[in-house]
């Protein structure tokens, strides 16, 4: 008797775990992701934005802790503030006041330094357009399973990013950019955070699908600084970082907070700006959306001793028989310019001459002068 | 003394066909000091160029010069040289020309002043005797044509050559008398630069007094004479733009010629003043200053004539120089001509005061020009403001020269009219100073 009723129990509590399993099955594809990447840009230079590089150190940290491995993050600095020559405690970039938390150390991997950090250079690692030469480390190796987080730091304005203090990208060619990605199918899902001066005007021009979007201030504000630190002389950190910082400190890679949680980051109350989100380009539910999905590469592991047939689906593909053939496109250039004609041409050489009125009325007058001065009795010498 | 002439001239032409063989013509043709944006030979063969492919030679800001240039040279291109010659050979025989006139004038004028006994005794050492002046026409074909400034403007094939010659001319032509030639070649100085307009002033009251027409505004012939010589400059200025026109058939060379002298586009370093401050100043207050430069030049001219009412050709001398130094993209040939007309007052040499560091000073900046030059543009080490510095010292000089020379002149006039030795009025000796 007791050896059914404990049956029973052990099969109702196998039955039980095997739907849970085939619901954490549906789970376990529902973010649509495989991998995660993180782009990591900070585009000031000069000691006074020392902020700027603490800022993106700070966001690599936490995502580092949260399990994005180097590998998978492309951090640019625009300037090396570690070892810079005013910096007093070197080989350190302190994020709070009173040098509590130094976010450099011996395992940062800067990918992009200095004077590499161009707009050229960003816009080439987004869409993947480097030369065969680029090492991997430089590379965004993203596909259409990867979600990627790209956080941008720095001087900006209403539609524009400065990048070290010569140029600057476009909100539009962010977009495009994006585009590119999409068409090309390097990501699956984007979310993008800007910490600038009028950091909404960036987003403003997404068009992609999948794009998720925050920034530190509206059109027409400032995003401010946290605090100077009277040590080191200069502001440590910008207001909407460190409260992103402040957050994420309290995710670990188990976390379930999600990007509604994200958006109450730094309230105008603590930011004095206001913070902006956009989401309408982004497919799922902002709330459904958990801060690992971007912030951690979570691996879902699940140990389980049932087994899921996942054949039926891999049957399901074959049916679908391969009838059409691929058509063949014959492809045909323009009609060449015909360029040995040009070239081989020469111009013909017309001399030019003067006009013929000119040169009379000249000389006309030269010969009136002649007389005037000379007298006409003289005329009659010469006729 | 045609022989005297004839060897100078010689021996002028002989120092510049050497120098025209040897390497350094296209050195010197590069030479800022020497071209200026106006000048150049290169932007010549250039603007035939673009002629010769169809282009008007107006087109971009390469081409400066009128179109009677471009006329004269679309036949001459190939004997660049020997026209430059004959132009700086031409303005030595003008000039010698002239001062031979202007001498027997200065000295016929002595001559009745001492019958009217209007010197004071005791100025007789400033009376000028014929024997002094015989060889003055000669050195001054000498000092334009051996000066070294010539010999560079001449090698580097500098259209200045030819307005020093048109403005030699001219002078000539108001020596000798002649009002038409005096205001058909005045209106073609004015037509290739703006600046001889100034000389206006001066050839007037040469005239003016050569036919005893009294220099007095309240007298109606005085107005009649003014009239006929508008007249005449006006209407051959009027027919040599017209001309112009009939050349090229547009009227884009007004802009490029007259635009480009008055609106100082171009900032190339040159000997002048414009350039450094034109680089470094504000776009809201260049116009302003631009009127205040280009009124500088033609300033001097309204108290120069009042001062100089009895000595026009002292007056034409002077407002050369003053064109020189402040036009808008002056060469050392226009310095050329000027100093060309010292001899004619060596007789100052008593009265001038300092003629040593004038010309130590100039014989210094001309040597250090090319040498800030190098620092400059090649070596790296020095910067603008070397060069400018020197330019200032050079104009500084050349004004102090000119000022000199006025002061001379001024100060010999007062003695002749009473007399050497000054005295106050209680008999202690007493000095002159020029306020």
């Amino acid at each position: 008797m007791k050896i059914l009723t404990f049956f029973s129990l052990f099969s109702t509590f196998l039955s039980a775990n095997s739907i849970n399993v085939e619901e954490n099955a549906g789970q376990f594809f529902s973010s649509g992701h495989t991998n995660n990447w993180a782009v990591l840009v900070c585009t000031s230079r000069f000691w006074f934005n020392y902020r700027h590089v603490a800022n993106t150190l700070s966001v690599y940290r936490s995502v580092k802790r949260l399990g994005i491995p180097d590998s998978h993050i492309v951090l640019m600095l625009a300037d090396d503030m570690a070892c810079n020559h005013r910096n007093p405690k070197p080989a350190t970039v302190f994020s709070h006041k009173n040098m509590e938390l130094n976010v450099y150390g011996d395992d940062v991997e800067v990918d992009y330094r200095g004077y590499e950090v161009t707009v050229e250079n960003f816009l080439r690692v987004l869409t993947g357009r480097l030369p065969p030469s680029t090492p991997r480390s430089k590379r965004l190796l993203s596909d259409d399973r990867s979600n990627i987080l790209i956080y941008l730091t720095g001087h900006g304005g209403n539609g524009f990013l400065k990048f070290q203090d010569s140029e600057e990208i476009s909100n539009v060619e962010l977009a495009d950019a994006f585009e590119q990605m999409w068409q090309k199918r390097r990501y699956n899902e984007l979310l993008f955070i800007i910490d600038t001066c009028q950091g909404a005007s960036m987003y403003e021009r997404f068009y992609s699908p999948n794009l998720m979007a925050l920034a530190s201030s509206q059109v027409g504000e400032d995003s401010l600084s946290h605090q100077p630190d009277l040590a080191i002389g200069v502001h440590l950190m910008d207001r909407y970082t460190f409260y992103l910082l402040e957050f994420l400190e309290d995710i670990h890679p188990a976390s379930k907070a999600n990007m509604k949680d994200l958006f109450k980051v730094c309230p105008k109350s603590q930011c004095v700006s206001t913070p902006g989100h956009r989401t309408d380009l982004f497919l799922r539910d902002p709330g459904s959306a958990l801060i690992t999905d971007f912030f951690g590469s979570v691996r879902k592991v699940e140990i389980t001793m049932e087994t899921i047939n996942l054949t039926d689906l891999i049957k399901e593909a074959e049916q679908n028989p391969m009838n059409e053939k691929p058509q063949k496109v014959t492809y045909s250039y323009v009609d060449q310019l015909p360029v040995s004609e040009i070239i081989h041409q020469k111009p013909k050489q017309k001399d030019w001459h003067p006009p013929d009125g000119f040169i009379l009325g000249l000389w006309t007058l030269i010969l009136l002068v002649f007389f005037k001065t000379y007298g006409i009795k003289h005329l009659k010498h010469i006729f | 003394m045609a022989a005297p002439l004839t060897l100078l001239l010689i021996v002028a032409v002989t120092i510049r066909a050497a120098l025209y063989r040897s390497s350094l013509a296209d050195l010197i043709s590069e030479r800022v000091e020497v071209v200026s944006p106006l000048t150049a030979w290169k932007r010549v063969v250039e603007g035939l160029a673009l002629l010769d492919l169809g282009v008007s030679p107006y087109s971009g800001d390469v081409f400066h010069e009128t179109p009677l240039i471009i006329y004269f040279f679309h036949f001459l291109v190939d004997y660049a040289e020997i026209t430059f010659m004959l132009a700086d050979v031409i303005t030595a025989v003008a000039l010698y020309m002239t001062v031979k006139d202007y001498n027997k004038q200065v000295f016929r004028k002595q001559k009745y002043a001492l019958e009217a006994d209007r010197y004071p005794l005791d100025c007789l050492e400033l009376i000028r005797s014929p024997k002094e002046m015989y060889y003055i026409p000669l050195k001054v074909a000498m000092f334009y044509l051996l000066n070294p400034f010539t010999i560079l403007s001449c090698v580097a094939k500098s259209t200045c050559g030819l307005n020093n010659a048109v403005i030699a001319l001219f002078i000539l032509s108001t020596i000798k008398g002649n009002v038409l030639l005096s205001a058909v070649f005045l209106s073609l100085a004015t037509y290739q630069s703006i600046y001889p307009l100034t000389l206006c002033a001066a050839a007037l009251l040469y005239l003016m007094q050569r036919q005893y027409i009294p220099v007095n505004y309240r007298r109606a012939s005085f107005w009649w004479f003014i009239a006929q010589y508008a007249f005449m400059y006006l209407g051959s200025l009027f027919v040599i733009v017209c001309l112009s026109f009939f050349l090229l058939g547009s009227w884009d060379y007004l802009p490029s010629v007259y635009g480009f002298i008055l609106s100082v586009p171009d900032l190339t370093p040159n000997i002048g003043l414009f350039w450094y401050f034109f680089a470094e100043m504000f776009e809201h207050f260049r116009l302003f200053f631009l009127c205040v430069f280009q009124i500088n030049v033609f300033f001097y001219t309204i108290p120069l004539s009042i001062k100089l009412k009895e000595h026009p050709v002292f007056l034409i001398f002077m407002q050369l120089a003053v064109i020189s130094i402040f036009k808008s993209y002056p060469t050392v040939g226009d310095i050329a001509l000027y100093l060309a007309f010292l001899p004619v007052w060596s007789h100052l040499h008593r009265f001038l005061r300092n003629i040593f560091l004038v010309s130590c000073v100039l014989l210094a900046c001309s040597a250090l020009f090319p040498v800030l030059w190098h620092l400059w543009i090649y070596a790296g080490s020095a910067n603008s403001n070397f060069y400018y510095a020197i330019t200032l010292l050079f104009n500084v000089a050349q004004i102090l020269l000119v000022s000199d020379y006025f002061y001379a002149f001024l100060r010999r006039e007062h003695h002749l009219t009473y007399g050497l030795y000054l005295k106050r009025k209680d008999g202690s000796e007493a000095t002159l100073v020029l306020k």
